[in-house]
């Protein structure tokens, strides 16, 4: 079974890919990175602040040894805004990796799926990876593929709402007809909302709020970095299946000496 | 929802505002982080035809007019962002000769090109003028209704093109039609029942948000603060109870940002910040060409806050809050290089 996450032509070892807004400073940022162990982080084009150094997301993970930057093109109401985004984003920091987000209404920041997929279908067409937060539709999921993303993202719940894995049984279903890694994004609480969501096949899971708003985030992004890895392990090791009635370690009818079915 | 703004809104004791400060702490924190988004206004002119009573630059009062021409727009706007700003918020009296839409619409453009985040604070407008003011790179408007009560409306309005109760009640929704990301809205807190007021505002962000589901919606608290002319406010509300409605609204609209200015003290800014309140102004003068010169003329309300920017930042990082100073981009915008927005 392979160890690594591939996504376009790199392969991480971490599966917790973080989020970079908001931390109360760049320095409780980039502690709650190194801590996360995470080699993958998103940063919102908007944050991107080439006249002020101190303020610039992107500098202070770049500065960072072994972490890849995804811009995400977060404030686009529309596949037309992301696409330009999107550009200018690669154009700053040099990385193929794109986040789409478009959330067209500012206050519940839920996806917009018919520019979602439009955003995607360009922007893959161009050469960048792929990656689209999106509603969990096991259909949309599969548009997304087909037009050329290296994973999807479907949110377990809102952003910021740490409502957890709502979404639980459409992910499930995503999961099992994916081709490319499905990284839960969005909505995820305890670091146990993020082991299930490995426990489930997930390849990843993305984080943002409840590390950087925890009362001590570099603490709760290494708990978060064990939670995966927990369930990376349970995952890899082989859940037992669920059963409504118990089954005994030892059956009762042993002493009849036949063979289990 | 409106049910649980009523209630929150009753005279509150100590230990239920602080319950309620909790929340509001807790609910800011999850949907903002730990994070304060900053502006600052530009006062472009303060001519005005209007009567408003409560107002410092009111036709009748003695107060030297002016109005900024291009360059000195220019140099405000170099100076304002010389202090760090990304978002900028352009203000005027009502139609005049001197500042009408077409100078605004100047200003405007001229701080699209340096700035990402451009919104007005002027007079209400039709649709096709809230578009141009898109097309020249505008994000955003911010209107009070000042009140929502009609008959102290017509009152306080003594004369001019605001006493227009409805022209100005669908201003934002003209707004939002014309395409623009956000609305601001607010009721200067003492001209009549604060609690009906804040109930009218509130079912007035619901009609929006049905309407112009797209549309980012916010909310001020202005409060009436002494000015020339002598008016007094009717419903004078005191800092606990303004502390009441912020923590309230945020309790029932998590997600809605909430400003506070300048207006208020600085005692009064560093407690609220973050609980509740997500967006603040900083370093304002609220004088024509308060940032390059001191101050001839008075401003339209007393800036109760004097601090600088950077020591009210200092103040918000001791608070572990991050000020942000960059929380948009003009790509959004896809203004080119004349400054015309172009369709991709």
């Amino acid at each position: 079974m392979e160890t690594s996450l591939i996504l376009g032509d790199h392969a991480f070892e971490s599966r917790l890919i973080l989020g970079t807004g908001k931390y109360s400073d760049a320095d409780a940022l980039r502690r709650s990175v190194v801590a996360a162990g995470a080699q993958l982080v998103t940063v919102a084009l908007r944050r991107f602040n080439r006249e002020r150094p101190e303020e610039d997301l992107s500098a202070v993970l770049a500065s960072l040894p072994g972490v890849t930057l995804m811009p995400n093109t977060s404030g686009a109401r529309d596949a037309a805004e992301a696409v330009r985004a999107a550009r200018l984003a690669r154009d700053l920091c040099g990385s193929r990796f794109v986040k789409v987000e478009i959330h067209p209404n500012p206050h519940h920041l839920l996806p917009d799926p018919i520019e979602t997929y439009e955003a995607a279908r360009i922007l893959a067409r161009e050469g960048f990876w792929v990656m689209p937060y999106m509603p969990a539709d096991p259909v949309l999921a599969k548009r997304l593929e087909e037009v050329g993303c290296v994973s999807v993202m479907p949110l377990g719940s809102a952003i910021g709402s740490g409502q957890g894995l709502r979404t639980f049984d459409m992910i499930q279903r995503i999961v099992k007809d994916s081709r490319v890694p499905v990284i839960v994004d969005a909505g995820l609480r305890a670091p146990s909302d993020a082991a299930a969501a490995m426990e489930l096949g997930c390849a990843a899971v993305l984080v943002n709020s409840a590390i950087a708003a925890a009362a001590d985030p570099p603490r709760m992004a290494a708990a978060f970095a064990a939670a995966v890895r927990a369930g990376q392990e349970a995952r890899q090791a082989g859940l037992m299946n669920r059963s409504e009635e118990a089954v005994a370690t030892s059956p009762l009818t042993a002493f009849l000496g036949q063979a289990r079915p | 929802m409106s049910a649980d703004l009523a209630c929150l809104m009753k005279p509150a004791g100590g230990p239920q505002l602080e319950a309620m400060a909790r929340r509001a702490l807790a609910l800011t924190r999850a949907h903002f982080g730990n994070t304060i988004s900053l502006y600052a206004p530009l006062y472009l002119s303060n001519h005005c035809p209007g009567g408003c009573a409560y107002c410092g630059f009111a036709s009748d009062r003695k107060q030297p007019r002016r109005h900024l021409n291009p360059e000195a727009i220019e140099a405000e706007l170099d100076a304002i962002h010389a202090l760090g700003f990304d978002e900028v918020l352009l203000l005027t009296g009502d139609r005049t000769v001197q500042a009408g839409y077409d100078y605004l619409l100047d200003g405007v453009a001229r701080a699209a090109k340096r700035f990402h985040v451009v919104t007005v604070e002027s007079f209400a407008m039709t649709e096709a003028e809230y578009r141009g003011l898109v097309e020249a790179g505008c994000t955003g408007v911010t209107l009070y209704q000042e009140t929502y009560d009609p008959g102290v409306y017509e009152r306080l309005h003594r004369w001019g093109p605001k006493r227009d109760y409805a022209f100005r009640r669908e201003a934002p929704a003209r707004a939002l039609a014309a395409g623009m990301r956000t609305v601001g809205l607010g009721v200067l807190l003492g001209l009549a029942d604060p609690a009906v007021e804040m109930m009218a505002l509130d079912q007035h962000l619901d009609e929006l948000e049905k309407r112009y589901w797209r549309g980012g919606l916010s909310v001020s608290f202005p409060r009436m603060r002494p000015q020339q002319g002598g008016f007094e406010p009717a419903f004078p509300v005191s800092d606990a109870f303004l502390a009441q409605l912020v923590f309230a609204f945020r309790i029932c609209r998590p997600e809605v940002p909430l400003v506070l200015s300048t207006r208020e003290s600085a005692a009064f800014r560093d407690g609220m910040a973050g609980v509740g309140i997500s967006k603040m102004s900083a370093g304002s003068r609220t004088t024509v060409g308060g940032y390059r010169a001191p101050a001839e003329t008075g401003g339209q309300f007393e800036v109760s806050d004097d601090r600088d920017v950077e020591t009210f930042c200092a103040m918000l990082r001791a608070k572990g809050l991050e000020p942000v100073f960059k929380n948009g981009d003009r790509v959004f915008l896809a203004l080119d290089e004349a400054g015309t927005r172009s369709v991709c």
